[in-house]
């Protein structure tokens, strides 16, 4: 999987580098502000982008921003924003209208070489991956009448994993039950929060996402 | 002394009585001389001072100047007595002649504002009483009128033994000790006068005048008697003596027409005053000249803040309606609340007066109130920039010390692990996996508590996006449903965006610690180059913004930015957090 890294910190991207050659992907650029990012996704055309929000130039959110235009301008490169913060505004923005091959991640994930990995690359592949902390915050708003006191425990649970935007067979294996269990429990919640069921990932991720920012 | 108007005119009722009756017992007295004259002396001075006392006594009765007036009527008649062919008229007459001396000290010392205000005065005034009453008294023992030559005169009730050289030399003494009272007096009077202002020695001139004439005389009539001067002689001084002594009470009623009429011209200079000053303070001045009032204080109302301040912007409290020491008067300008004056409650014996004072003064009041507003507005703001210094150092030693008890004794014991790790990495791998494990975990945790505390400086989103995400992000992750109105729109300047998220922050804190609320709902909006942040909930109200350092620090951080705060927290009702901060 060809990947573009874009981190002004030389020491993180670096790091993060080293790590994706390591674990079998091919690094084709690297990008140290926004606009390199988009001159080398446009050179390079990745599979896939990680790119820190904070870049230069403003040293604001330059990373958000180049990577929803690329979102824009490359619908088959995924994007995976890293952030030194929860914001959930930011993640929301960042998905907009598709959770098609996009990820938005604490920076602190990369740590997690594992679940780093298997998120990039499944948004390589056109799945999402979203940030349990974001997505406990977005479950975590107070709202009067809330249809997700109804969920159970477990299916809470559920919830949460498919809001991440993993599989149903990934969230079997973290939850150690069945494929078949999960799949009930999804219908479940969708029964509850009067969604409609989504085939691929990435649009039940939408679903929930359009649902809990409601 | 305060007695009601009717018992006061039954006393001078009295006294005309006294003074009637008097009157044919001196006329049919055998051994009196001059009676005719004394007759006349009797009423004129007995009737001018029970008269013109009972007079100032009704119009003023919190001073005591009419009472005293009064009393030395009554005295006058103690010494008119002895005169009547009566022993008890003349034994009580003969022990007392001399009071209405020490009346007319206390009357003159007490002038005008009816008090002794000195120490010397009572002195003086108390060692009178003491020589016209005991010095006088125990004489009468040793007192014969038929021995002193008057073969006519009643019989001394008191008489013990006749013995006239006891009976002359006690005199002289008390002579001598009487010259220094009477001396003393004049010197008092003297540098009374000297020290009054014009407009007061006006009114006391008259008054001290007669009065000083009264002291010099009868002292002059004291060394002559000592000196063994005859009886002739005697009598001419002290006949002379009594011209100033029974001018006293008329001359007291023409100082308080002219009063009066200086009324006019003291609020008028008044007038003329304000228009001259230029300085602070100026105004109280030329108000305790017209007021005849050195204890006067102004008071100016601050509309704004809704309190009472002196002309530093100082805040000060109104003496309450308890207080019998001091007494308040209220300026108003136009209906407007302006001020105060406060003053000593004699004044308000003049209301009159009072009342011209306070509207002469109303519109100068006005040009001070402006300044004492200006002058209390800097007050709070360097009150207000103390504190944002104070919150600013408590705030750095705050992060200080997070720092220091969280990520950096993470980081700490991060590098220990390390460090046991890479020891044992040989040895004993699965250990060393187990110490990195725990070495992730704690990172973890490290940088998660960086990341809040990176928040609660500068949270990102305010900074990247502006207010209406910012108070967004706010809302949501509060854990009670928040309502958010945002609508700002465009950008504001930096400091406005910081203080109202701040704001929003701080307020929703609050709701989630105190208020036991349900919901709450935030509001922002800009109206007239002014930014509205408006927190609001359900809960319980009673919340005191000058408690705790957070609203307190909320207030000074809007009120840097020239914006204003306030909280509307009623037990029972909710509470409202609101600010208004100009961002142009």
């Amino acid at each position: 999987m060809r990947v573009v890294v874009a981190e002004d910190s030389v020491l993180l991207r670096e790091g993060i580098v080293r790590l994706l050659s390591e674990r079998g992907f091919e690094v084709v650029g690297q990008a140290a502000d926004a606009d390199e990012l988009l001159r080398k996704v446009g050179a390079h055309k990745p599979d896939v982008v990680v790119a820190d929000i904070r870049m230069p130039p403003t040293n604001t959110d330059d990373g958000l921003r180049a990577a929803i235009e690329i979102r824009e301008r490359h619908p088959d490169t995924g994007v995976l924003v890293l952030s030194a913060y929860v914001e959930e505004a930011y993640a929301m923005e960042l998905v907009s209208d598709t959770a098609e091959r996009v990820g938005y991640l604490l920076k602190d994930r990369v740590a997690d070489v594992d679940a780093f990995v298997e998120a990039l690359r499944r948004v390589g592949e056109g799945g999402s991956a979203l940030d349990p902390e974001v997505v406990s915050r977005l479950l975590g708003r107070a709202r009067r009448n809330d249809p997700l006191a109804e969920l159970t425990k477990r299916e809470r649970e559920v919830l949460e994993l498919m809001a991440e935007g993993r599989s149903n067979v990934a969230i079997a294996e973290k939850l150690v039950v069945t494929e078949r269990a999960v799949e009930k429990h999804v219908t479940s919640i969708f029964g509850k929060l009067n969604l409609t069921p989504a085939a691929e990932d990435h649009r039940r991720v939408l679903a929930v996402l359009t649902f809990l920012r409601s | 002394m305060t007695l009601s108007k009717r018992a006061v005119w039954a006393l001078a009722v009295l006294g005309f009585a006294c003074g009637i009756a008097l009157v044919p017992g001196i006329a049919t007295s055998d051994f009196a001389e001059d009676r005719g004259l004394w007759i006349a002396l009797d009423l004129v001075i007995g009737f001018g001072f029970i008269g013109t006392g009972a007079f100032a006594w009704r119009r003023r009765p919190g001073n005591r100047v009419g009472a005293l007036m009064m009393a030395t009527g009554f005295a006058w008649y103690l010494s008119v007595a002895p005169l009547v062919d009566s022993a008890f008229l003349f034994t009580v007459g003969q022990a007392t002649s001399n009071l209405f001396v020490a009346t007319a000290i206390h009357l003159l010392l007490a002038f005008p504002s009816g008090r002794l205000e000195q120490p010397v005065d009572r002195l003086v005034v108390g060692v009178a009483y003491l020589a016209t009453t005991v010095g006088a008294l125990i004489p009468m023992l040793f007192l014969d009128p038929v021995a002193l030559g008057c073969a006519n005169c009643p019989d001394n009730l008191l008489l013990v033994d006749s013995n006239r050289s006891f009976f002359e030399s006690w005199y002289d003494s008390l002579g001598v000790v009487g010259i220094t009272v009477l001396l003393s007096t004049l010197a008092i009077l003297v540098a009374r006068w000297r020290e009054a202002s014009p407009p007061l020695r006006r009114i006391v001139g008259p008054v001290f005048a007669a009065g000083g004439l009264l002291m010099v005389g009868l002292a002059g009539l004291l060394a002559v008697s000592i000196a063994g001067a005859e009886w002739q002689a005697t009598k001419t001084i002290f006949y002379a003596t009594l011209i100033p002594f029974g001018l006293v009470p008329y001359l007291f009623l023409f100082s308080l027409v002219q009063a009066r009429m200086l009324r006019g011209g003291a609020v008028g200079q008044l007038v003329a005053t304000i228009g001259e000053t230029a300085g602070s303070g100026d105004i109280r001045d030329a108000l305790a000249v017209a007021l005849n009032d050195p204890s006067v204080d102004l008071a100016y109302w601050l509309q704004a803040s809704e309190k009472y301040v002196d002309v530093q912007g100082r805040r000060i409290e109104l003496p309450d309606s308890e207080d019998e020491t001091r007494a308040v008067y209220h300026v108003t300008l136009d209906g407007d609340r302006v001020g105060a004056i406060v003053h000593d409650p004699t004044v308000l014996e003049d209301p009159d007066l009072l009342e011209a004072v306070g509207g002469a003064a109303a519109l100068a009041l006005q040009r001070e109130q402006l300044e004492a507003a200006l002058r209390a507005k800097v007050g709070e703001l360097e009150q207000s920039r103390t504190r944002m210094i104070r919150f600013g150092m408590a705030e750095r030693r705050r992060l200080e010390r997070d720092l220091h008890d969280g990520a950096q004794q993470r980081l700490v014991s991060l590098a220990l692990d390390l460090r046991l790790a890479h020891d044992m990495v040989r040895r004993d791998p699965a250990q060393a996996e187990q110490v990195l494990e725990g070495a992730a975990d704690e990172l973890g945790q490290a940088l998660e508590e960086l990341r809040e505390l990176a928040r609660g400086i500068h949270p990102a989103l305010l900074s990247d996006r502006g207010l209406d995400p910012a108070v967004e992000t706010l809302a949501q992750r509060a854990p009670l449903p928040v309502e958010v109105e945002a609508k700002l729109g465009d950008r504001v300047p930096e400091p406005v965006e910081l203080a109202a998220y701040f704001v929003v922050s701080e307020a929703l804190t609050n709701v989630v610690k105190y208020a036991q609320a349900s919901q709450a709902r935030v509001r922002l909006e800009r109206d007239n180059g002014l930014v509205l942040v408006e927190v609001a909930d359900d809960g319980v109200g009673g919340a005191e913004p000058g408690r705790g350092s957070g609203l307190r620090g909320l207030a000074d951080r809007i009120a840097s930015l020239g914006g204003r705060f306030e909280v509307v927290s009623a037990p029972g009702s909710g509470t409202t957090v609101r600010a208004s901060i100009p961002c142009e």
